[in-house]
């Protein structure tokens, strides 16, 4: 069993008996110690999507489904299309890819994995880890290291935004974490 | 669903009386307003006891009928309703107060006929057999999951929503109080602004008020405050800042988490000085320089919402004490519930970017300061004075503000919400 809060963009879980692909998992504070996950989700079966809402610790039957490690190649509107070791090439649907299209970015070399329902490649996992460079941030705040102090960066190749430490520069690598779309570091 | 005619609101008592607060509310309001027959289920009835002094926490197995809602100042007066009308016989235990089924929530839940509105509050855990009757019903019972109130943008991306069950053929509805029409709205009872209206431009019922509290008639210049928090690390600077300060200042104080640091700041010093300029002592009265501080005892919501109306100025704390100061439309500082990781200051400031906008840029910082400095900032000396001087810009944008909110009723948009319901 998985609680909401640790479910990422292409896990698969059981909901009411019903294999559902998660495109989306945005975490929020509700008040005192309770939280909440807002869930994109698309049933395997029916194709059909709906935005959710659970407990942090609503607990999920997960779906464990066959998967490949791959990297991805490019883009051909509207498929994702990666490749694993043996050159064999797998396709994904844009919109099945969710927030991991946030980190998909020409020659990354990050190792993927793909997952498959029925024969059928439906949607790919990132680490939980990744390292992206900064494009543009505003001017670093000098004196401020504490990495409490927030502001918006723009990476390199997807262009998507998300707050950063104050000290952060342009041409930085920094460390996300993918199921929260979070900063962590400064990467070495 | 068509219009339902059962509730069931289940509740757990985390701590102090908010949680429990809303409950009440809403279950007095959908009963006595809508019709609805409703019953609360409490894990608590002694905390709860306070809310509702009939309740007879004792009385576990027996059915009684208590009051019906006090017809006085406007509110619809309900005849109580018969044993468990509109639910299976088999339930047992409850007592009818103010029009509203009341049930402890015990460790053992007997099997019983859910209703066809089921609200679990601030998502507490709702008992495993009542779920599964809940899923064995031919009509599903419309589930929601009350959840906490929050200004946050994030709310009304989130409000409504469903949650399907991840194993049973059931869909819990997030519903999320809050200050937009895209959320569900706040509680507010019907002819609430109108009896505060009243109330606060008669000023016998005022002194009648003020008079059985045993506080003294108001003087000229004197400004009343009402001081209902946490412990705070700034009481002691807010306290001296009035007892300095030009003004003559009369606290009142509820009983709570305040009252030792409020008690300690005076010591045996404070209750003399209250007998040397004529107060009773007995009335747990202190006074220091240009500060007078009344404790009162615990009051019922209903009495709590006088004292907001009469004071100038609010300090509140929580949730349902903060939306109630709003209803009061005086200047009000909240103090939020505070968390450990610091996220309820966005919550803190998301209130005051609502509350304060259209005002002008001043009043709006004097607004930020004073609710920081409350909240664990520092400054609450030259904050407050801030505060006070805009004090009339306040009270004026408190009616406007109040007006706005009123049009948006979280009790009345539940039932649109389930009408709109598969």
């Amino acid at each position: 069993m998985k609680i909401a809060q640790d479910l990422r963009a292409g896990n698969v879980i059981n909901v009411g008996g019903e294999p559902m692909v998660i495109l989306k998992a945005e975490y929020s504070r509700s008040g005192r110690n309770g939280s909440v996950v807002k869930m994109k989700m698309k049933n395997l079966l029916t194709d059909s999507a709906k935005e959710t809402v659970y407990a942090a610790d609503d607990k999920f039957e997960q779906i464990i489904l066959d998967k490949k490690e791959c990297t991805y190649t490019y883009f051909a509107d509207p498929m994702f299309v990666f490749m694993d070791t043996e050159y064999n090439q797998y396709e994904v649907e844009k919109e099945n890819v969710g927030d991991v299209v946030n980190y998909l970015t020409d020659g990354m070399e990050d190792i993927c994995e793909v997952v498959f329902y029925d024969g059928k490649a439906i949607s790919v996992e990132l680490p939980n880890t990744i390292v992206r460079e900064v494009e543009y941030t505003e001017p670093a705040v000098r004196g401020d290291t504490s990495g409490k102090v927030m502001k918006p960066a723009k990476l390199v190749g997807s262009g998507f935004e998300l707050p950063v430490a104050a000290f952060i520069e342009i041409g930085d690598k920094i460390e996300i974490d993918t199921r929260t779309n979070e900063f962590k570091k400064r990467a070495n | 669903m068509a219009s339902p005619k059962s509730c069931d609101i289940f509740c757990t008592v985390v701590d102090n009386y908010g949680d429990i607060g809303v409950c009440w509310r809403l279950a007095r309001q959908l009963a006595n307003e809508h019709g609805l027959k409703v019953r609360l289920w409490v894990d608590d009835l002694r905390s709860f006891g306070k809310l509702c002094p009939e309740l007879d926490v004792g009385l576990e197995g027996q059915l009684r009928h208590g009051a019906a809602e006090p017809s006085g100042a406007g509110a619809t007066a309900m005849p109580p309703l018969p044993q468990s009308a509109g639910f299976a016989s088999n339930v047992s235990g409850g007592q009818i107060c103010r029009g509203v089924e009341i049930h402890h929530w015990g460790s053992v839940f007997a099997a019983i006929e859910p209703a066809d509105l089921v609200i679990g509050a601030f998502a507490c855990v709702l008992p495993p057999a009542y779920v599964a009757a809940m899923a064995a019903r031919e009509i599903k019972p419309v589930w929601i999951n009350l959840e906490y109130l929050s200004a946050e943008d994030w709310v009304e991306t989130h409000h409504g929503l469903p949650s399907p069950h991840p194993t049973l053929p059931l869909t819990k509805y997030f519903f999320f109080p809050g200050f937009t029409e895209k959320t569900g709205g706040l509680l507010l009872e019907r002819g609430l602004l109108d009896r505060r209206d009243a109330f606060q431009s008669d000023a016998t019922a005022q002194a009648e008020y003020w008079q059985g509290l045993g506080v003294p008639p108001r003087i000229e210049g004197e400004l009343r405050v009402s001081l209902f928090g946490y412990e705070n690390e700034a009481m002691g600077a807010l306290l001296a800042e009035w007892e300095h300060g030009s003004q003559l200042v009369t606290c009142l104080l509820p009983e709570g988490r305040a009252l030792p640091q409020v008690l300690a700041y005076f010591n045996d010093v404070g209750r003399a000085s209250a007998r040397q300029v004529g107060l009773k002592p007995d009335l747990q009265v202190y006074a220091r320089g240009n500060l007078r501080v009344h404790v009162l005892p615990f009051v019922e919501q209903e009495q709590y919402d006088l004292l907001l109306w009469a004071c100038d100025v609010n300090f509140v704390r929580g949730e349902d004490s903060c939306v109630r100061a709003q209803w009061a439309a005086k200047p009000f500082i909240w103090h939020i519930y505070p968390q450990h990781d610091g996220v309820h200051l966005e919550k803190l400031e998301a209130l005051r970017l609502l509350y304060t906008a259209g005002l002008p840029e001043e009043t709006a910082q004097v607004v930020q300061a004073m609710w920081l400095s409350w909240n664990g900032g520092q400054g609450v000396a030259t904050a407050w004075r801030d505060f006070a001087a805009q004090r009339r810009v306040l009270a004026k944008h408190g009616m406007e503000w109040a007006q706005r909110l009123s049009k948006n009723s979280l009790a009345l948009n539940l039932l649109d919400f389930l009408r709109r319901t598969d």
